[in-house]
């Protein structure tokens, strides 16, 4: 059972981890809209030969 | 949805067609002789999208993915002022934020977005026009993120690039928005880091439940309490501040009060958690007794959930009411000393200033007319829907159409001091003067805290007496079932998912009280111009010689009163460019003001006005001409004669016609019991004879009603005779008793005011939605009865099973989150607000 010394702060240290992931999710906006992805999945990449924009948001 | 090719080469036309731009039935007249259209708003989008090459992209992708929102046919009008405030410096400084490289970032409301084509034609806009760098479209919110180079692109080319497809671009009030947002982030951050200490704990608690005590391994357990107990005081710290913060406010007040009922909420809720957290925090210092901190966790966990869910629902009514804000004119047409005119921001504007108000534009001051004749139409004001005409030295007041030329107003007030100004500032204050509700449930939960630590003490003693080794297993299960999450959960999840629903069929709900209390509604009081009826002049009858009125039609093109539109929209179809190809042309044309309009069509002298104009010109009328004109007065009706080559040749009746749906929800309405009273600031010969088409007794509609005596009347509804009052109206003057009623229903096109008092607003038109509102509110309180039901009657039986003995603490803790996946399950199947009318979504 001595293992579990070591595995329990391990799982608190993963799921810590996993709550900086979600932060950062946040903030970013992830889930500022959750629908409207789900409908850009539908439409198609660009075409070779357009133009493209001038240059891609960082 | 019907796909757009199957109907473009159609060659049977009825009124059911659909347009082959938005899919909406094309109706009596539609435009086009092809592909067939709604109105020349649709015609124009499609001829654009044609144009560019992106039809074909574009209808295959719409049919592809079922509509988002409630469709709307195309609108093509630019306001030009409203463009203008996007190029200014004060916007560019105000309203958009820099993202680095002289790249700045800005949010637009987006008015006719609603399908995945939407999404990739707005999308596009970095390919088009030449500075835009990104544009991400967020389609539930119906909000566009730009980020541009304000160097290269200017903001109103992108509107007038995205009006060309029919979407109205309109400056966010970004404060708002912004403010909602981050505090929406800020608790989704808490609400994460709260089950994720939840969950850990819980890991804990399982083995304790599961046998592991002091007696057989007593440094793991001492360990497994203690890291419970750091954990926990992570969550009851940093999750349980909203609680402490809110209830200690409270209590302050009620101290300071001296009156009990002041007391938040939040309160037992918080004494719930301080005593559990007390007691359990102690029992492991000491190292006896027992901890139950991982139901505090969850339960703090779950209410942060329940507290999200609600916000986020309400985001959309909160974003819908900013939208229609920023609907508002904010710039206006000065006059200078040199009688040039300069474009300023309204704020700017002083009393004594002269500005100009242009045909079609909303008044945004009160003032005396300086100079001009014009008509004004006041239906948003008073709900008269007859235009006024107005003269030099008249006044008008903000909020009113400017209808047929421009005029010169002398500024009396602007902004917060003009009648709306006040009304809407009366309104609000009456907003935070209103009681907080007692939602039931949130009590529920936080006295049923306090009166499970009581029962677990009541369980401890007497078990301790009966058989002093079982007291220690019997508390802990009695803890763990009878943890409120289910009861905490079931009032705002189901609230939170109703009103999700509800804002996808158009009917955004601004408060859970409002649900509430529609369900209790016996009597519904309603506006006519612009609720019952659509709200602007519409040719409702007619008889005569059809080659004399195509004729008068084309005369009228050349006029804006809104007769003359009205004539033109049933002969033509909604015309916004107004010169269509199939009239007759005109030759020449003359204005006679107040009387109508005379001119050379097709070689003929056509004349078009009033009936008394018209006898002048042409001697006696028909008979029967006379007797359809007196028929049409009676009805409350505008009347109107036609004379070719001076004989009398056709006669018509305008008004404001019902919209189709007004009389069947009456009748609902009045099936289930309800009253139905009609109040309105029209004739009462008007309001009278529309009671009657809809089969209401005439000693329920009342006409010449002012704004103050609809809120007394509403008053008196609920006072004198204790009902339940539903108001449903649309224009400044419902929106005192919108706000006076239990629940007020602004419809679509509603002013300003009217949707800020009103508890529920409406954006699809007509009172369809009214009563589908009505009886999905019915159906959301069954699922809340069902869920609260459901979690009293599990806790309750668990509580005594447990204090009986009957349960093992494992067995409570694996039916403690089963409870609450009833509750989030039976919340999320339901479909209050679904009808025929919308098509079935997914979510």
């Amino acid at each position: 059972m001595n293992v579990l010394y070591f595995l329990v702060p391990l799982a608190v240290l993963l799921a810590t981890v996993g709550v900086a992931a979600f932060m950062w999710a946040v903030r970013n906006g992830q889930f500022d809209d959750v629908e409207t992805p789900a409908i850009r999945m539908l439409l198609d990449d660009e075409e070779e030969g357009v133009r493209k924009p001038d240059n891609a948001m960082k | 949805m019907p796909t757009a090719t199957a109907h473009r080469t159609g060659t049977e036309i009825t009124p059911d067609t659909p347009c082959v731009h938005c899919g909406l039935p094309v109706g009596r007249y539609p435009v086009g002789d092809g592909p067939y259209f709604c109105c020349t708003g649709c015609r124009v989008v499609f001829q654009a999208l044609h144009t560019a090459g992106f039809d074909e992209t574009f209808y295959r992708l719409r049919d592809l993915a079922p509509a988002h929102t409630a469709i709307r046919p195309a609108q093509t009008a630019v306001d030009d002022l409203k463009l203008f405030e996007l190029d200014t410096d004060a916007f560019l400084e105000n309203q958009t934020q820099p993202v680095g490289d002289g790249i700045r970032s800005v949010e637009l409301f987006l008015d006719g977005v609603h399908c995945a084509a939407c999404v990739w034609l707005v999308e596009r806009l970095p390919y088009e026009v030449a500075g835009v760098l990104e544009a991400r479209l967020d389609l539930p919110r119906a909000r566009l993120t730009l980020h541009f180079d304000p160097e290269r692109a200017k903001l109103t080319e992108v509107a007038r690039w995205l009006a060309q497809f029919g979407y109205v671009a309109h400056p966010s009030r970004q404060q708002g928005m912004t403010r909602r947002t981050e505090a929406e982030r800020r608790l989704l951050i808490r609400l994460g880091i709260c089950w994720m200490l939840a969950a850990n704990v819980m890991l804990f608690a399982f083995a304790l439940y599961a046998g592991l005590d002091t007696t057989n391994d007593a440094s793991l357990a001492t360990a497994a309490r203690w890291a419970s107990l750091a954990l926990a005081t992570v969550a009851v710290v940093y999750g349980g501040s909203e609680f402490f913060r809110r209830s200690w406010a409270s209590m302050k007040l009620a101290v300071r009060v001296r009156n009990f009922r002041s007391l938040h909420i939040d309160t037992p809720i918080s004494l719930g958690l301080l005593a559990g957290f007390g007691h359990s925090a102690w029992a492991t210092i000491s190292g006896r007794g027992d901890v139950w901190f991982d139901s505090i966790t969850v339960l703090i966990a779950a209410l942060l959930t329940a507290r999200w869910l609600q916000l986020r629902s309400r985001r959309l009514a909160g974003d819908a009411t900013e939208r229609l804000l920023s609907l508002l004119p904010s710039m206006t047409r000065r006059v200078r000393a040199d009688d040039s005119l300069e474009i300023t921001r309204l704020e700017d504007v002083q009393p004594r200033d002269l500005i100009e108000v242009p045909a079609g534009e909303v008044f945004p001051v009160d003032g005396v007319i300086e100079s001009g004749n014009s008509t004004v139409n006041n239906a948003v004001l008073t709900g008269e829907s007859r235009p006024v005409a107005v003269a030099p030295g008249m006044t008008v007041e903000a909020g009113a159409t400017n209808l047929s030329a421009p005029l010169r107003v002398r500024v009396q007030a602007a902004g917060a001091e003009t009648r709306v100004g006040k009304l809407l500032a009366w309104i609000r204050s009456q907003k935070t003067q209103q009681a907080p509700v007692v939602l039931l449930a949130d009590q529920l939960s936080g006295y049923f805290v306090l009166g499970v630590l009581v029962l677990a003490s009541i369980t401890a003693v007497v078990w301790l007496s009966l058989a002093p080794s079982e007291a220690l297993p019997h508390v802990v299960a009695l803890l763990v079932i009878s943890c409120p999450c289910a009861l905490g959960m079931a009032t705002p999840l189901a609230m939170a998912v109703a009103s999700g629903r509800a804002a996808r069929a158009s009917i955004f709900i601004k408060s859970d009280e409002a649900t509430q209390q529609l369900t209790a509604v016996d009597t519904v009081v309603l506006d006519k111009t612009g609720t019952l009826t659509e709200g602007r002049m519409t040719l409702l009858d007619y008889d005569g010689d059809d080659d004399a009125i195509d004729l008068a039609a084309a005369l009228e093109t050349h006029s804006n009163h809104p007769i003359a539109t009205a004539l033109v929209q049933a002969r033509v179809a909604c015309g916004l460019d107004g010169k269509t190809p199939d009239l007759p042309q005109v030759e020449a044309f003359e204005a006679i003001a107040g009387e109508g309009l005379r001119g050379w069509v097709n070689e003929c002298d056509v004349a078009v006005g009033r009936p008394a104009w018209i006898t002048e010109l042409t001697g006696p009328l028909p008979p029967a001409f006379e007797e359809k004109l007196a028929g049409y007065a009676g009805q409350g009706h505008t009347p109107v004669a036609v004379a070719v080559d001076g004989r009398c040749a056709a006669v018509l009746a305008f008004g404001d016609r019902l919209r189709d749906a007004s009389k069947t929800v009456i009748e609902a309405l009045q099936a289930s019991g309800k009253e139905v009273y009609l109040l309105s600031g029209d004739h009462d010969a008007v309001v009278q004879a529309v009671a009657e088409t809809l089969g209401l007794p005439s000693a329920q509609a009342f006409g010449n009603v002012s704004p103050e005596q609809k809120r007394t009347f509403v008053t008196t509804l609920r006072h004198s005779q204790q009902r339940t009052v539903a108001m449903i109206g649309d224009g400044v003057n419902d929106a005192a008793a919108l706000q006076e009623a239990d629940v007020g229903v602004a419809v679509q096109g509603g002013s300003t005011p009217s949707l800020v008092a009103a508890d529920v607003f409406l954006t699809r038109e007509g009172l369809t939605p009214v009563a589908t509102l009505l009886t999905g509110t019915k159906r959301v309180m069954r699922v809340i009865r069902r869920n609260l039901g459901f979690s009293l009657a599990y806790n309750i039986l668990g509580a005594g099973a447990a204090m009986l003995g009957l349960i093992t603490p494992l067995a409570a803790a694996v039916a403690m989150p089963l409870s609450s996946l009833v509750v989030v399950i039976s919340s999320i199947i339901q479909r209050p607000f679904a009808s025929s009318t919308n098509p079935p979504d997914a979510l």
